[in-house]
This record gives structure tokens, sequence and C-alpha cells, in this order.
């Protein structure tokens, strides 16, 4: 692909499909990037040393790729903030990121009970067929009321379900809630709590996370980590009634 | 056309999270840089958490300066 030339010496190749380099004297000042997430939104991302590669990088990568475009910038970086909204994005959403402890003390969960008929499988103790049967109803539920796009990234489809990354809650022989957690680093996240429609605001969601709070104490570990999506507040009552705390948020901004 | 060389790149271990989005990162030569997380990292929602172990990419202009652009699974 020919590159393209701008001023300050910066040029613009697009080197593959979806990747950009701005090069300047036979040096890679900056990276571009576009990928679509599983729900079909494009995500991009520009790193640059400086801001003439990024502006750059912006103004090629912007004028082949078809709107909407996402991205997603550290709150507490308010140059990159600033450069993305100069080419035009705005902000869309704000995800918080928290910190959960697992102390019983702290949590105020060593009490906490499932509701009445409800019991909790272990991490590794469910069935495959049907919590990928309750994960396919939860999706539905989703898909058909608020969507994914206005989710976490973490709640995404995956392309696998592996049953010893999830806690499921069930009722009746029935698997009606499900929590699923990586442990990728030494900091445990909580990647997905869900429950099904027809079941919620009787503490499903609240007994998983006892469940799993409890479980990390056990094993040693202090905290983990979980996102939530400002909008969400169902979601931001039950971290912060645990005494999670915020560490952080990320903007997700939009250009339409 | 060999222009997409990919600069200089160290591993190290992140030593701090600062407030402004950015990490101390001691290299494996033992000097100690500032650093962003690449747009991709953070477009993963991959965490960086004290103590882990990254690859950093350093600026061309300031060698004091980099990005982490890779995070170790252990």
């Amino acid at each position: 692909m020919n590159p393209v030339e701008f001023s300050h010496a910066v040029l613009i190749s697009r080197v593959a499909p979806g990747q950009w380099h701005a090069l300047e004297d036979d040096l890679v000042v900056g990276r571009g990037e576009a990928s679509r997430r599983p729900d079909g939104r494009m995500f991009v991302s520009i790193d640059a040393w400086h801001g003439a590669a990024f502006d750059r990088l912006a103004e090629a990568m912007l004028a082949a790729l078809p709107r909407p475009l996402h991205t997603v910038v550290d709150e507490a970086d308010p140059d990159l903030t600033a450069q993305w909204q100069r080419a035009g994005f705005t902000t869309r959403q704000r995800e918080r990121e928290y910190t959960v402890p697992t102390d019983p003390r702290a949590t105020g969960l060593d009490s906490a009970l499932p509701p009445p008929g409800v019991t909790i499988k272990a991490f590794g103790s469910a069935e495959e067929a049907p919590l990928r049967a309750l994960d396919r109803t939860i999706r539905d539920q989703v898909e058909a009321g608020p969507g994914w796009q206005d989710m976490p990234a973490e709640v995404l489809p995956l392309p696998g379900l592996d049953p010893s990354k999830y806690a499921v809650a069930a009722q009746s022989g029935q698997y009606v809630g499900l929590l699923r957690v990586a442990t990728v680093t030494r900091l445990p996240r909580i990647g997905l709590i869900a429950v099904r429609a027809d079941r919620q605001r009787r503490g499903i969601a609240r007994a998983l996370l006892a469940h799993l709070l409890g479980a990390l104490h056990h094993i040693g570990k202090e905290t983990a980590s979980a996102e939530v999506t400002e909008s969400n507040v169902a979601a931001t009552a039950l971290f912060e009634g645990v005494g999670a705390w915020r560490t952080g948020s990320n903007l997700e901004l939009v250009l339409r | 056309m060999a222009r997409t060389s990919n600069g200089i790149e160290l591993e190290g271990t992140v030593l701090e999270c600062l407030r402004n989005a950015t990490f101390r990162v001691e290299l494996q030569n033992g000097h100690k840089v500032l650093a962003h997380i690449s747009g991709k990292i953070r477009k993963n929602y991959i965490k960086i958490l004290p103590y882990d172990r990254v690859l950093v990419e350093l600026s061309p202009y300031d060698l004091t300066r980099g990005r982490i652009i890779f995070r170790y699974r252990s």
C-alpha cells in the first residue's frame, strides 16, 4: 500500500487491514489499529509519540473506516482524551473500575445466605449443558432489552464457555444465575454476574458474590476487581454495598 | 520497505501505578521509566498491577518514557 505524505514529515501507511503506521525519518512514531468487538462495534486505538503523529493517524483512519467508531481512554489521561476529542469523538459512557474486598469483616457477607430454595454451586461444579442454556437465556434477555452496547466489554459473548470459571445459582432444578471470574493475574477479576430476568431482585447476585468473595478469602486473595458501567445502578449498589471502592474509570468515546 | 521497526522494546517490572494513567517500570537493565498503557491493551481491558512483568516500547525521543505493549501472564 502506498504511504500518504502529510506536513511535518509524517507519513501514514496502512500496513495491513485495520493497521496503520505513522513514520517520521524512517522511524515508527505512531500506530493505529481498528478491530470489531463481538457485538459488531468497531473500536480504534492510536499510540503516538507526539500529537502531530496522532492527528495524522486519526485523519487517515477516520477517512478509511465506517462510522460509528468507538475507543476507550483512561479518564485520568486528559491528554489522550483531548486528542480524541480533537478528532471529533464525544463521551458515550463511563465504566468505573472497582477493587472489591474479600474479607467478610469488610464485605459484611459472612452471614449472607442464598434466598430460600436457592443453592450455590461452587466453581467447577456446574454442569456444562444447563450452564450453557442459562448463558443463552440471559444473553437473549439482554439482546431483547438494553442490548450489549451498554455493557462493559467483559460481558460480551466469549467463543468458549469454561465451567471451571463459573459459580451458579440453582433453584428448582434450574440454573438461574451465574458469576464468571478470571484469574489470569494475581488479581481475580469478576467478569460477569447475571441473573435470569424472572429471578432478579431476590438476592441471588449477592449470594453469588458472597460465595466468590468467601472462596477467594479462603485461599488468601485479599481483593478482586470488577468494572461497572456508570448507568448500571443495580450493579453499582451491589458492589458498593459490599465495600468495593473505585480505583479508576474508563471513558468510551464515540464518533458518529 | 524496512520501515516497520518496533523501536526499542525491553522487559520490565511494574513498580508503581501513578495517578495520571502512567506506571513506573523498572527495566531489566535497571533503568526506571514512566510508561503509559498502549491503546491495544486498554481496548482489551487488560489490567496492569504492581509486580506485573511487562514489555515496554521506549520512546525514540525520550528514553525515560515508554509504552506498555504487553503484559506477561506470569
